[in-house]
């Protein structure tokens, strides 16, 4: 599971897109976070947590696990990976495994730097940064998510297979569904996978205010999230076991 | 036991039977030409040995165990199929260290099979720049990382040039006498007719013929011989009862298994003028075309 485990981060490190989604996520954040440090006024301690909580990576990771796995369907690779690692189980717990680990680690580079880049901002406008205490919680709430979704992105990727198909349900579902639903019933909604859970584990609202009392507590959210990606898994590891590769 | 057995392997799609109950052996230290028409089901039975395909009934295994039984594979079984596909914004180098890593090789192997298939100088190029036939190459590099015992390609000479195909063949020959058992598939007997020594001819999901080059595509009828005569019905009861039995091929005859030497003896002692007589020796495409039944491959 080692070898595995370090080939599938090889091939991460290895292309391009990898590279350009590492790059986009930071950018993203850093100017989100830039621009509000810079321009902001209400600095109460809710505001100034929130603002570390700008971390564009659980998107990028998500669609990064997509792409890792559906890729294998685009490029047609999947027949030699699995011929370099017959035990497909083995080989989709490695994936999903290296996704959520790359996750973390890109989680914790954007979030350390606009950490950094945030409290630089607000210490030379005179504004107290949050305390030391508040950026460790949103720092573990941020690794968390970003891994789990790394995690669940594989899963949607094995199970749809079509990489466009899956970056476009991806994107539909977290930027129209689950929003949609959380809007009109929130009390389903609050389930939502790529969006709404993660919110509450981050313990910000997915519209940008302080949580609100519908969502679920980070505990119970983590575990719903675990449930997704456990849904996902199985039915990915159904498809690809039972499935013959021609 | 052999190296690769196969034995009663069968393989449907719903109702479309690509594979039916094929059964062959493979050796070590010799290239085995797995040969038949597009559609023959020569993929899908390799694909069923490397565990790709499961297969309806029947077994392939190497040494007896599934590929997917095997402990570290890749140092068994090294296999390049038709489609050998890469990630094009990965270079060569990474690609084999993906693999490297994988079957816990170690990493000094990369820079040999870079040498071993004349990619060193283009490694660190990206693979979605490369050429049909750096491409194959990079497919036998990514199969020899192992050191594997048996190499197993499909349709190997795919898009090749002349001297591309010139070089493969060289290679598979070069992998069999360093003792492993090669299999290559093609549907062109011609592109692997030099390089073989045994082979397995299957059509339509079932075995025509499997032994030696020689023994099963050979000419099982030899030299025969193709006469005219003036009187074509007399020449053939001549030859009937000198014990040649004839075929009737346009306006001549064939006389398989006859020299063109006893042909004219038989004619001269009959008396039956001849128009004209000539050898006609089965061609391998002919033997091929003959077992498989499809002449349009």
């Amino acid at each position: 599971m080692t070898s595995l485990l370090r080939a599938e981060l090889l091939k991460l490190r290895t292309t391009r897109t990898f590279a350009a989604l590492v790059g986009a996520a930071l950018a993203l954040s850093l100017i989100v976070v830039v621009l509000t440090a810079s321009l902001g006024n209400d600095w109460s301690a809710q505001n100034t947590r929130n603002l570390f909580t700008s971390n564009f990576t659980g998107l990028f990771i998500l669609l990064l696990g997509v792409m890792g796995m559906a890729g294998e369907w685009r490029h047609r690779t999947i027949s030699a990976t699995i011929l370099a690692a017959p035990n497909r189980l083995r080989l989709l717990t490695a994936k999903t495994l290296s996704y959520a680990a790359a996750g973390a680690l890109l989680s914790l580079i954007v979030t350390l730097t606009i950490m950094l880049v945030g409290t630089i901002i607000l210490a030379g406008r005179g504004i107290d940064t949050a305390p030391l205490s508040d950026l460790a919680d949103v720092l573990w709430r941020d690794l968390v998510v970003a891994a789990l979704l790394g995690a669940l992105g594989v899963g949607i990727g094995a199970v749809l297979r079509n990489q466009v198909v899956a970056i476009i349900a991806v994107l539909v579902l977290g930027f129209v569904l689950e929003p949609a639903l959380y809007g009109l019933v929130p009390e389903v909604g609050r389930y939502g996978p790529t969006v709404i859970a993660p919110s509450a584990i981050v313990d910000v609202s997915p519209f940008g205010e302080s949580a609100d009392e519908t969502l679920l507590s980070p505990a119970p959210a983590v575990l719903v999230m675990l449930g997704w990606i456990a849904l996902f898994f199985a039915a990915a590891a159904v498809r690809l076991r039972s499935r013959d590769l021609v | 036991m052999a190296p690769v057995e196969v034995r009663d392997l069968t393989k449907r799609f719903g109702r479309v039977v690509a594979v039916d109950n094929l059964s062959f052996d493979i050796r070590s230290g010799r290239v085995t030409g797995f040969l038949g028409p597009n559609g023959a089901g020569k993929s899908t039975t390799l694909r069923a040995l490397l565990g790709l395909v499961r297969p309806t009934s029947g077994t392939a295994t190497f040494g007896g165990r599934r590929y997917e039984e095997l402990e570290r594979p890749s140092t068994k079984v090294g296999a390049v199929l038709e489609d050998a596909a890469f990630h094009p914004g990965r270079t060569a180098r990474n690609h084999l260290r993906v693999l490297a890593v994988t079957g816990d090789h170690p990493l000094e192997r990369i820079d040999a099979v870079l040498a071993d298939v004349g990619l060193t100088q283009d490694a660190d190029r990206r693979v979605g720049g490369y050429s049909m036939g750096m491409r194959q190459r990079l497919g036998i590099a990514s199969a020899l990382l192992g050191d594997p015992e048996v190499l197993i390609l499909d349709e190997p000479t795919n898009g090749l040039d002349p001297p591309g195909i010139a070089w493969m063949r060289a290679l598979v020959r070069e992998q069999a006498a360093r003792g492993r058992a090669v299999l290559v598939s093609s549907h062109l007997l011609a592109e692997v007719a030099q390089s073989v020594d045994d082979v397995v001819v299957i059509s339509r999901g079932v075995l025509r013929g499997q032994g030696t080059l020689e023994a099963v595509l050979g000419g099982d009828e030899g030299l025969s011989t193709i006469v005219h005569a003036q009187d074509n019905e007399r020449l053939a009861r001549a030859l009937e009862a000198a014990g040649h039995p004839v075929k009737p091929d346009g306006e001549a005859l064939l006389v398989p298994g006859v020299s063109p030497e006893q042909v004219g003896v038989v004619a001269g002692d009959a008396g039956i003028y001849l128009v004209g007589l000539a050898p006609r020796a089965r061609s391998l495409e002919q033997a091929f075309f003959a077992l498989t039944g499809d002449a349009t491959s």
